[in-house]
């Protein structure tokens, strides 16, 4: 029975699957087309294929007299590998002294840590300005990427906690009875067993700590270096004629996010859907 | 059983637990303490001295015809992307729920807006949906006259954002489902078959309450991310057109502390929506947790 009514109807489901699909993908085939086109036929003809197309805006956007693409990228580069190296290193540490610490206030510890997870930037970001300005560290690098630490080791603990608990602690035990260090049982024995959990930290903070924009358009501040996301935000005013370098911009913002993306796939929907499932 | 730790106490959490902690603390937990404090003054870090003046922020808030429309603004906003990424999410993963490299491409298609910026997915529809942008210039040609203001018309704007949040949380619901998919169990869905049940019956008897624990997470993801949009707001309307047709309550904290510099009354504001946050997301997790059933 089933047999018939699946051969019967069996081209319904990859038709209406390419339809939808096709759909939602239009906003992504407008910038993608655009890109490779020259100006004045992105306003003529937005939907057209770009044929022959063309290198003119990204070459324009590559080579800006401010050099704003450079230094915007020069700088989330920095942002986001300073913050998920030393989010990995904290929070792994704290995972574990969460994991294996059997005193009764580190179960108050956690709930502090996981109130983290749902505090909007909006209620902290005007104070955290202050705590910055005080420390001398407002408009800075160094300040964001603290900022970005303490904002996302709830997340980077969350994660680990859960996998460090499955890590038996004779394996532990076993390494300090062979004469190892604390730290060289942890970073040697325990740490190399959390790989699924290192990746998912890596690539989620990496990808929210690549496009935010909030936090380096406050923190850095209108006049100090810009990030890719706020750099894309301030050529919107003055591109307004120019969609194509507008397009180009966010296209090349966009290139290393997508590689890491597809590089990691798997690793990808498996932290996204093993939090999920875990909850 | 109680073990002995492995470690020394103290050694343990100075070595491992304080380095995350410390900067936590200074980075958020301070910060909210701040928050709260400055909540109850009129501090404005360019007319000192602040004057303490108890809850008279609250007091003001619940009578300022602004913040009632943030407040509203924000919403309707979260009733939106709460409901419609969710649906829409569970709908376009069922029809993807199958083998094959077609299904694969397919799930790439929607997931790819999830890891675009906020801002790029920003400006992507702010051109597309431009009074004389593409979207119009279709609708023109298709014999309407008229189209719509989508983010010009105060009445239309709200919901023009709401939509492209959607459009980009709607990957992310899809994921979630698939994954929840994949857990049903297969004799189980041809146990029902066999007793007779069409594939309507089977989904909502057998699948659906199976997929509980998906539906909380999209739940509580898609309402705490609606209620700081900010993003969105800032470069597609900037809180416009007319007077805060857009303007949600995290927009509205940093255009009042940092633009307007009232830290004191923004800070009132941030409290509440933090209280709003934490009490919403409390709710929705319990009454959602309840629903999950173990297999």
């Amino acid at each position: 029975m089933t047999t018939v009514d699946g051969s019967r109807r069996s081209w319904l489901r990859p038709a209406v699957a390419i339809l939808v699909s096709a759909i939602f993908f239009v906003p992504l085939y407008y910038v993608l087309v655009n890109v490779f086109k020259p100006g004045d036929l992105i306003a003529r003809e937005p939907a057209s294929v770009p044929l022959p197309p063309t290198l003119t805006n990204i070459h324009a956007v590559l080579t800006r007299p401010d050099g704003l693409f450079w230094v915007s990228l020069a700088n989330s580069m920095l942002v986001t590998l300073l913050s998920i190296m030393v989010l990995t290193v904290l929070s792994a540490m704290l995972g574990h002294y969460l994991a294996r610490s059997t005193r009764r206030w580190t179960k108050v510890l956690a709930v502090i840590l996981l109130a983290g997870l749902m505090i909007p930037p909006q209620v902290i970001l005007i104070p955290v300005t202050e705590v910055l300005r005080l420390t001398g560290m407002m408009a800075t690098l160094q300040g964001l990427v603290l900022f970005n630490v303490g904002y996302y080791v709830p997340f980077g603990v969350f994660v680990f906690t859960g996998f460090i608990r499955g890590v038996p602690v004779e394996l532990e035990e076993a390494a300090l009875l062979d004469g190892a260090s604390r730290g060289q049982a942890f970073w040697r024995i325990v740490f190399p067993l959390l790989r699924p959990a290192t990746a998912s930290v890596l690539i989620f903070l990496g990808v929210w700590i690549w496009n935010d924009f909030i936090d380096p358009l406050i923190i850095l501040g209108p006049s100090q270096g810009t990030t890719i996301t706020t750099g894309i935000y301030r050529s919107i005013g003055q591109y307004q004629a120019d969609l194509g370098s507008v397009f180009a911009l966010m296209f090349l913002a966009t290139l290393p996010v997508l590689i890491f993306y597809l590089a990691l796939q798997k690793q990808f929907v498996k932290g996204l859907t093993g939090g999920a499932t875990k909850g | 059983m109680r073990r002995k730790p492995i470690l020394p106490r103290v050694w343990h959490f100075a070595s491992f637990g304080a380095p995350g902690v410390v900067i936590y603390l200074c980075f958020v937990m301070a910060p909210i303490l701040i928050s709260f404090g400055y909540s109850l003054t009129n501090h404005n870090p360019f007319n000192p001295p602040s004057e303490f003046v108890g809850l008279e922020n609250y007091k003001l808030l619940f009578q300022d015809e602004q913040f009632l429309t943030a407040l509203r603004v924000t919403t309707i906003l979260t009733v939106i992307v709460v409901v419609v990424p969710n649906l829409l999410g569970l709908g376009v993963a069922v029809l993807l729920d199958r083998k094959g490299w077609l299904y694969h491409a397919l799930r790439s298609v929607f997931f790819t807006p999830v890891i675009l910026s906020s801002v790029v997915v920003s400006i992507i529809w702010t051109k597309l949906l431009d009074d004389r942008g593409p979207v119009n210039d279709l609708l023109r040609a298709v014999g309407v006259e008229q189209p719509p203001g989508w983010l010009s018309d105060p009445d239309l704007a709200l919901f023009s954002v709401a939509s492209i949040v959607c459009w980009q949380m709607l990957g992310f619901c899809v994921v979630v489902y698939l994954a929840g998919l994949q857990g049903v169990p297969a004799e189980l869905l041809e146990a029902a078959e066999i007793d007779g049940a069409g594939p309507v019956r089977r989904f909502r008897a057998v699948t659906w309450p199976l997929l509980a624990p998906s539906l909380t997470i999209n739940t509580v993801v898609l309402l705490i991310s609606a209620f700081k949009t900010y993003d969105y707001v800032k470069v597609v309307t900037n809180g416009g057109p007319g007077s805060g047709t857009t303007a949600t309550i995290a927009f509205d904290v940093l255009a009042t502390g940092l633009d307007a510099n009232h830290v004191g009354y923004a800070s009132a504001m941030a409290v509440v929506m933090l209280v709003i946050v934490a009490t919403l997301t409390t709710i929705v997790l319990r009454f959602l947790r309840r629903r999950e059933v173990d297999l």
